[in-house]
């Protein structure tokens, strides 16, 4: 029983990994935010699983509001906001690809020396995951600041607020659910306020590359 | 003596099945687009009609490029001997493991782009060097997703890798096992030149890998390398279906036990043949300079797969 809800866990994670790998191989903002609302499927289907075997009840409510918020409501406001800047499809980040790819397997395998001290000390049949959330974490920060698009920023921050979702989830069964609610209203606000951000850079630059923002300097 | 017996029967099946196979992701790719197609057998047709053709031979060719196809064939023929299609564990397996049958399979690719290189032809040339870049990225994929096996197993050995699946079925749904088998699945690609790294429909356009190396091949020679071509799919397709997904392979030699291993082995290459036509039906050739991503995409994903299954044993 244990073996198996460790063996379905880790599965999850791995899962939850590629579809963060996927931004680094994939160019244009349809893949992302396909990337992402699938990544978020499979992170509420990881937490429904931890429900089931922990039986937990209020994580259920958890996968719940973590598959509406965000595998429905973000990935639309993402879509909406790529269709209001069609000519910004293409994505171009400043590392190439295969360089990027190799860094992302460097910053798993970090992940996991990272997460070492924290796997030993846990007991949880969930730990095998944790170093694959960490590596998440890891691989959407280098996203965010190797990406020239503002929009890509954002999913690579969503996609860093994920990992910790998951690290959270694997290593102590999820949080209180009061303190869940905060940090997904958390999210929205921030997402809302990012997509503020990116409205007005395009109104002053007419482009949402944020290497137009060292104009400012001048 | 009846192991040496299924040895030799299952070379001999490979041999046989592998044009058949060709056939049969070119007809389901026909019928995917709507096409009706060339019956499966077509290609069986294609050898007998190469194999009674005249042979021509460029005169600035060498005796590289006449003993090609006999080193491509042979290689490929020993490796079918190797790999576990029908049963574990085969007498051979103390000849050769894993990393004997990536090398001979590469081998036949390095002979083939010598030969592509011999006659001076301008396509030769190019299809050697891409076919040389393609092999070289795909390489340490390929090794990284057999460590990955060769770790949760505890030994390169091809029939010891299935029986500890066999023993063991959990493992083939850990992580580990599932990167690696992405990552085979994306080098098979990439070795058997199908279609997001080559288009192997096509003849003379600029964009072709294999065909550019073989376009100097005529009768019985283009015919060998054919046939070499399509036992390495065969045997590229048995190892994804044997070595992840091992339920079928016969382990005791009795009558019953290999005729369910023939069926299941069937039933893998019908899927693993659809996979592959709606894929090619699916996407389009990638641009050459694209391919080194996907093949660090492989490479990544067998790293993955080292990681987990040597963290997690």
């Amino acid at each position: 029983m244990d073996g198996m809800f460790s063996q379905l866990s880790v599965l999850g994670s791995s899962l939850v990994l590629i579809f963060g790998l996927i931004l680094l191989w994939r160019r244009g903002v349809t893949a992302y935010i396909a990337a992402f609302r699938w990544q978020s499927i499979v992170l509420a289907l990881v937490t429904a699983i931890v429900a089931y075997f922990a039986a937990d009840h209020e994580l259920y409510w958890v996968a719940g509001a973590l598959l509406l918020l965000k595998g429905v409501v973000i990935p639309g406001l993402l879509k909406r906001m790529e269709r209001r800047f069609p000519a910004e499809r293409e994505l171009d980040p400043y590392v190439n690809t295969a360089t990027s790819l190799v860094v992302a397997g460097l910053l798993v395998l970090f992940g996991y020396a990272i997460t070492r001290p924290l796997v030993a000390l846990s007991q949880l049949p969930t730990r095998a995951g944790m170093p694959l959330a960490m590596g998440l974490v890891l691989v959407s920060l280098f996203v965010v600041i190797s990406r020239k698009k503002a929009l890509t920023q954002v999913v690579g921050f969503l996609m860093l607020e994920n990992g910790l979702a998951l690290l959270a989830i694997l290593g102590t069964y999820g949080i209180p659910l009061i303190v869940e609610l905060g940090v997904f209203l958390d999210v929205l606000m921030g997402f809302l306020v990012m997509q503020i951000f990116i409205y007005q850079i395009h109104e002053t630059f007419e482009s949402i590359d944020v290497e137009q923002l060292n104009h400012l300097r001048h | 003596m009846r192991a040496y017996v299924l040895q030799v029967t299952q070379a001999t099946l490979a041999l046989l099945l592998a044009p058949g196979l060709v056939g049969l992701i070119r007809w389901m790719k026909a019928r995917l687009q709507n096409r009706r197609g060339a019956p499966m057998w077509q290609p069986y047709a294609e050898l007998r009609k190469l194999f009674q053709k005249e042979v021509i031979v460029s005169s600035n060719a060498s005796w590289v490029f006449r003993a090609a196809p006999f080193l491509v064939f042979s290689s490929t023929v020993a490796v079918t001997l190797l790999v576990p299609i029908l049963a574990v564990p085969l007498p051979f397996d103390r000849v050769g493991d894993l990393l004997v049958v990536v090398y001979l399979l590469l081998l036949g690719t390095f002979f083939l782009a010598l030969a592509g290189l011999d006659v001076g032809s301008p396509f030769g040339g190019m299809g050697a060097s891409r076919e040389m870049t393609v092999a070289a990225l795909a390489e340490p994929a390929i090794a990284l997703a057999i460590f990955a096996l060769a770790l949760s197993a505890g030994s390169t050995n091809l029939g010891q890798i299935v029986a500890r699946t066999l023993a063991h079925p959990g493992t083939a749904l850990s992580p580990g096992h599932l990167l690696a088998f992405g990552a085979l699945f994306v080098v098979t690609l990439a070795e058997t030149g199908r279609l997001p790294i080559d288009n192997p429909a096509t003849h003379l356009e600029l964009t072709m890998i294999h065909e550019a190396m073989v376009l100097e091949y005529s009768g019985r020679y283009l015919a060998l390398i054919e046939w070499a071509a399509a036992t390495k799919l065969l045997i590229f397709f048995s190892l994804l279906g044997n070595l992840f997904i091992p339920w079928g392979v016969a382990v005791a030699l009795t009558p019953a036990t290999v005729a369910i291993a023939v069926f299941s082995l069937l039933a893998k290459f019908i899927v693993l043949a659809g996979t592959v036509a709606v894929l090619e039906t699916r996407i389009a050739k990638l641009r050459l300079f694209r391919v080194p991503e996907l093949l660090s995409v492989s490479f990544l994903l067998g790293l993955l797969a080292v990681t987990s299954s040597f963290l997690l044993r």
